[in-house]
């Protein structure tokens, strides 16, 4: 480690790669069993922002037998030192070599930290690819959102976890002590154990086998008693389930420095392109009291002054008041600010408002995705221009003067009149602003900030072609003469970045050539924009004989087998397709609450006890 | 020693809050506890003892708060010790000194060496805001020991640090580099560490 010191005088932030924080956990090695390098394919900063590392660093440790320690990737500076002077990756806690754990668990969070996360295997002196690693080897695990469809990084990884994975990979880890110990383990015969875990997808079971044009003839186990499709974990109880409540805390100022409290976890909405929706599924709420104890443990563990209330809807929280009251009750008394993210505008009141209003931000964010009604409907955003608009007047009442407004280009079905209605939106806003007889004398700022629609696996869009970057680029800049208002300001996100996402969510194996060639062209923070090189990307999938077109800009029919079908999130295919088919007639579907539209997602709980419809 | 000044006020914060001590908050729209720490520590720069001040709302003993303190800390951080404060940290004049070198060029000649560069007038380097400017430090250098060590040498030194005439130690360190040619590329063979030891008063005496 003396090396290490020595290094850290010259790179940027040394602090991401000392440890020694506050709320680490610190074992034994020569008494655990089970070594687990839990690694977060971006820099400290994002990595220690991130809610299920946390849960899992706990839940992991919770365990006698086994110490889980926190692993980022060092930023370009820090990596070039280390490759300079043969410092192999290390862990934060130990400062040990990842190479001596019996796990590499990797969070896959979005596809553009694919060659981060490749890197970072190399970093730790193994090799890339699954095949080519040793039976000494760590055990190289992926999870996340982007392990619901891990075909373009399979051939990287040992296995996967599927889902949720607080209980999942406590029992995984479980096995392989058990194995150990009974002196019954191989990798291989560990694998093939695994496999049978509910909620572990291990590649390497499976044969692929292509059509001519490139798509999946046939995508089968390769014995019996693997399973023919992996269904994700879910936990039930979200009462009494892990939570942690003594994280690790940063020395240095981090992305979310802030206390995250879990509300629940899926949504009752079901809009058509997003996947969180789809994948978390079913709906299990954490009750008020739980929740209120725990910020309470939190706030006595960590010292934060600043509790975020988090899930995909927060006002979608059928307790959300009762839990928002008794949290005020200390809250405002220890100067703590709550601040209640992803506020739906037809649910916004002047109650909650009257909550929120107690943090000091000025402005508000709501997303509406499309600017006409009939493009919200074909989406099943169910949100009404007057939903809207009666949410900014109440902003606006309550002294708000900034308003953001998230828009999707490129959705299904989507028109040049859709897009012109996000400008005429945008100039309603900014109408509502001026009828508001007690609105703030600061000055207005209404913020249009538009997307590029990135179809995704486990959606009823998941069969759709992205736009070409020509139109996408195209529509970009219709909309930017249409938007004359000058209260408005007009942000857009690169079309290239949003390409490059469809190419990756929707790949399969074979995209894994293009990700070991970037790998070693040096390609790496593909997500951090001064890293991002569109250009380079283009050549590489040429030189690996691979065509963009074929994942991002393909209708692809409802037959045509899925890399991703493989892994089954309890929504049924034919619900997914009874979704897509009702976009094209811009038919809405009722949310959870008013309604169960039968998605299929309830039986993972085995019996009818979980969807809010269904108690 | 890897944070900086603000992260560390940021964590010290946080700690104070952990251990449950009523500190006393700015007033205002946006109320802030109120902390102030003696002489920045640069980042990279060890430390043996570090100041801070803050004031409580209610009373309770110096050593209650620092048993909560030493609760609520990082295995990295100690409560030296808690006290009611004497004087003013505009009364700190001088901080005391540990500095390393590691390097296989190093030699007993080199302690010689380094103790004649400060002796007489020695010009670096300065950045500042405006710009770069030449300063003769050698005023600012009190004291300089040095002997060899295993693998280098090190130096004891007091350097001044009251308001008007602070010197980084950095400062100190890159006059001997420049000097002796050392610790010019390969960081890891050759570095250096540097420990504030103590901070003094204005007449060099310990401040506590």
């Amino acid at each position: 480690m003396q090396n290490i010191s020595a290094i850290l005088k010259n790179v940027s932030k040394p602090g991401r790669y000392t440890g020694g924080e506050y709320g680490q956990i610190i074992k034994d090695k020569s008494k655990v069993k089970a070594r687990v390098a839990f690694c977060f394919p971006d820099t400290y900063e994002i990595g220690m922002s991130n809610l299920g590392m946390k849960i899992l660093y706990g839940a992991l440790n919770q365990l006698d037998d086994v110490w889980c320690e926190r692993v980022f990737a060092p930023w370009t500076d820090m990596e070039e030192k280390m490759r300079k002077y043969n410092i192999p990756l290390f862990a934060l806690e130990s400062k040990d070599e990842i190479k001596k754990f019996d796990f590499m668990a990797m969070s896959l969070q979005y596809e553009l930290c694919y060659t981060t996360a490749i890197n970072m295997i190399d970093l730790a002196g193994l090799n890339i690819f699954a095949k080519d690693r040793n039976e000494s080897d760590p055990i190289l695990l992926g999870g996340g959102p982007c392990a619901y469809n891990p075909e373009p990084v399979a051939d990287f990884f040992d296995i996967f976890s599927i889902g949720e994975g607080e209980e999942a990979l406590c029992e995984l880890v479980q096995l392989y002590i058990d194995m150990k110990s009974k002196g019954s383990y191989s990798k291989k015969a560990f694998l093939r154990e695994a496999s049978h875990l509910e909620g572990f997808y291990v590649p390497s079971l499976y044969d692929v086998e292509y059509n001519e044009d490139g798509t999946i003839k046939s995508f089968v186990p390769k014995y019996e008693d693997v399973p023919k499709r992996v269904i994700k974990r879910v936990i039930s109880d979200l009462n009494t389930s892990y939570f942690p409540t003594k994280p690790v805390m940063p020395y240095i100022e981090t992305v979310h420095d802030r206390i995250m409290l879990e509300t629940f976890r899926g949504c009752i909405r079901g809009c058509r392109f997003c996947q969180a929706g789809m994948v978390f599924r079913p709906v299990r709420e954490k009750s008020a009291e739980v929740l209120n104890a725990q910020a309470k443990e939190l706030y006595k563990n960590t010292g934060y002054n600043e509790i975020s209330l988090t899930s995909l809807s927060i006002s979608d929280y059928s307790c959300l008041h009762e839990a928002t009251d008794s949290l005020l009750e200390w809250t405002n008394e220890k100067k703590i600010n709550l601040s209640l993210p992803s506020l739906r505008a037809d649910s916004f009141t002047k109650e909650l408002m009257e909550k929120v209003s107690s943090i000091r931000s000025s402005g508000l964010t709501f997303a509406p995705e499309a600017g006409t009604q009939r493009l919200r409907d074909a989406i099943n955003k169910n949100l009404y221009e007057k939903d809207l608009l009666n949410a900014v007047s109440l902003a606006f009442r309550g002294g708000k003067s900034m308003v953001k407004l998230y828009f999707m280009n490129g959705l299904p079905t989507e028109t040049y009149e859709d897009i012109e209605g996000i400008s005429t939106l945008a100039s309603l806003v900014v109408d509502e602003f001026y009828k508001t007889p007690n609105r703030p004398r600061k000055p207005l700022t209404v913020t249009v900030s538009v997307s590029c629609f990135v179809p995704k696996p486990h959606t009823p869009f998941q069969w759709e072609p992205q736009n070409s970057l020509e139109m996408l680029c195209d529509k970009q800049k219709f909309l930017a003469e249409k938007i004359t208002d000058r209260k408005v300001r007009y942000n857009w996100h690169e079309a290239k970045v949003s390409r490059l996402e469809a190419i990756f969510s929707k790949g399969n194996r074979r995209l894994s050539k293009a990700i070991a060639q970037a790998q070693a062209e040096g390609m790496v923070f593909d997500a951090w924009e001064e890293y991002f090189d569109y250009d380079r990307w283009m050549e590489i999938f040429e030189k690996c004989g691979i065509d963009p077109n074929f994942y991002a800009n393909r209708r692809i029919p409802f037959d045509e087998i899925l890399p991703w079908d493989v892994i089954d999130i309890g929504v049924n295919k034919s619900f997914m397709i009874n979704e897509n088919k009702k976009a094209y007639e811009s038919l809405t579907t009722p949310n959870c609450k008013e309604k169960c539209s039968g998605c299929g997602a309830n039986r993972l709980g085995k019996e009818l006890t979980w969807c809010p419809n269904k108690k | 020693m890897y944070i900086s000044h603000l992260d560390l006020a940021r964590t010290m914060q946080r700690i104070i809050t952990r251990a449950g001590i009523d500190i006393w908050y700015s007033e205002g729209f946006n109320p802030q506890p109120r902390l102030t720490f003696a002489v920045p520590l640069p980042v990279g720069v060890e430390s043996n003892c570090e100041l801070l001040d803050f004031k409580i709302n209610s009373y309770m003993s110096c050593e209650e708060i620092a048993k909560r303190l030493s609760d609520s800390f990082p295995e990295e951080m100690k409560v030296i010790s808690v006290y009611v404060p004497e004087q003013k940290f505009k009364n700190i004049g001088y901080i005391d000194y540990t500095i390393n070198l590691f390097s296989s060029k190093l030699t007993e000649e080199s302690c010689e060496i380094i103790k004649d560069l400060f002796s007489k007038e020695c010009v670096i380097t300065k950045k500042t805001k405006s710009g770069e400017k030449q300063v003769d430090i050698s005023n600012y250098i009190k004291l300089v020991e040095a002997e060899k060590i295993d693998g280098g040498i090190s130096i004891h030194t007091i350097l001044t640090a009251d308001n008007e005439n602070y010197l980084n130690p950095e400062y100190f360190v890159s006059a001997i580099k420049n000097k002796l040619s050392i610790l010019q590329d390969n960081e890891v063979n050759e570095y250096y560490t540097i420990t504030r030891n103590n901070m003094l008063d204005l007449d060099m005496k310990g401040f506590i």
